[in-house]
C-alpha cells in the first residue's frame, strides 16, 4: 500500500495503490502529512491501482477532504474500480468527493 | 487470532481461500472480506482495553445457500448491533470519523446477531449466496 505524492501543475498528484486495509491505513497516517500540508491546492488522488479499501482507509480520504475544505483546496478522486465505487456508495462518500 | 490489527491481511487471505473453495464470486468475496475485517477490527478496538492482549476467534462455514461467520472473544461485553449508526447523508464537514465500520457490516451482511454467553461475545454474521 502506498501513497506516491508528486507536485504537479501547482497542485498535488497522488497515486494510491494496493490494499488500504486497517493496518495499511494506520501506517499511511504519517505518509499523508505532505498532502495535508498542501491542502490549500488541488489534490488529485489517482486510484487506478487501489485494490481494496476499508473504513480506516475511507477515514484517511475524509481527513484529506476536511483539511482541503478548511484550507480552501479541492480533492478529486480518479479511476476508482467498481468494487471501491460500491464502498463509496454504501458509505455516502461518493457524494463527498469530486469523482471522475 | 490475536487482537492485533497486523493480523488482518492474514484474515483476508483465509477468507479469500474459503470463498474460492465455496465458489463465491470475486465481488462477493471482496464485500465479505470488508465486512469481516470491519467486524473483527471493531472487536479488537472495543472488547479489549488498549494495550491488553486478547484473542478473536473467527469461524466460517457455508451450506451452499448461506455463508455464516461466527466471531467470538472473551473481552468486555460489547454489542455492535446497538452501536450508533453513521449518518451517511451528512456533508464532509459534518461527518465524524467513527461508526463507518459497523455501517459497512450492516450494509453487506443479511443478518447480524449478538449474544453474550459464558463471558464471551458471540457475533453471528450471515450472507445468502445467490445460486444459479
Amino acid at each position: 500500500m502506498t501513497f506516491d505524492i508528486k507536485e504537479q501543475n501547482g497542485g498535488m498528484a497522488v497515486t494510491v495503490s494496493g490494499r488500504l486495509d486497517t493496518p495499511a491505513a494506520v501506517k499511511a497516517q504519517q505518509e499523508i502529512a505532505p498532502i495535508l500540508e498542501n491542502a490549500d491546492k488541488e489534490i488529485v488522488l489517482d486510484c487506478t491501482d487501489l485494490e481494496y479499501i476499508s473504513s480506516s482507509g475511507l477515514r484517511l480520504f475524509l481527513t484529506i477532504r476536511k483539511e482541503a475544505a478548511s484550507k480552501g483546496g479541492k480533492v478529486i478522486i480518479e479511476h476508482i474500480n467498481d468494487e471501491i465505487k460500491k464502498v463509496f456508495m454504501m458509505t455516502g462518500f461518493y457524494n463527498l468527493f469530486e469523482i471522475r | 487470532m490475536p487482537n492485533d490489527i497486523e493480523t488482518i491481511p492474514q484474515l483476508c487471505e483465509t477468507i479469500d481461500s474459503f470463498a474460492e473453495e465455496s465458489g463465491l464470486e470475486m465481488s462477493l468475496t471482496m464485500s465479505l472480506n470488508l465486512a469481516i475485517e470491519e467486524a473483527v477490527v471493531n472487536v479488537m478496538e472495543y472488547a479489549y482495553p488498549a494495550g491488553t492482549k486478547g484473542e478473536v476467534d473467527v469461524q466460517m462455514s457455508s451450506n451452499g445457500q448461506e455463508i455464516v461467520f461466527i466471531l467470538s472473544d472473551s473481552g468486555v461485553a460489547f454489542d455492535p448491533t446497538k452501536h450508533k449508526e453513521a449518518d451517511t447523508t451528512l456533508s464532509a464537514e459534518e461527518r465524524s470519523i467513527g461508526g463507518l465500520g459497523i455501517h459497512l457490516v450492516r450494509q453487506i451482511m443479511d443478518s447480524i446477531s449478538y449474544q453474550r454467553t459464558e463471558g464471551r461475545n458471540i457475533l453471528t454474521l450471515k450472507k445468502k449466496i445467490l445460486t444459479i
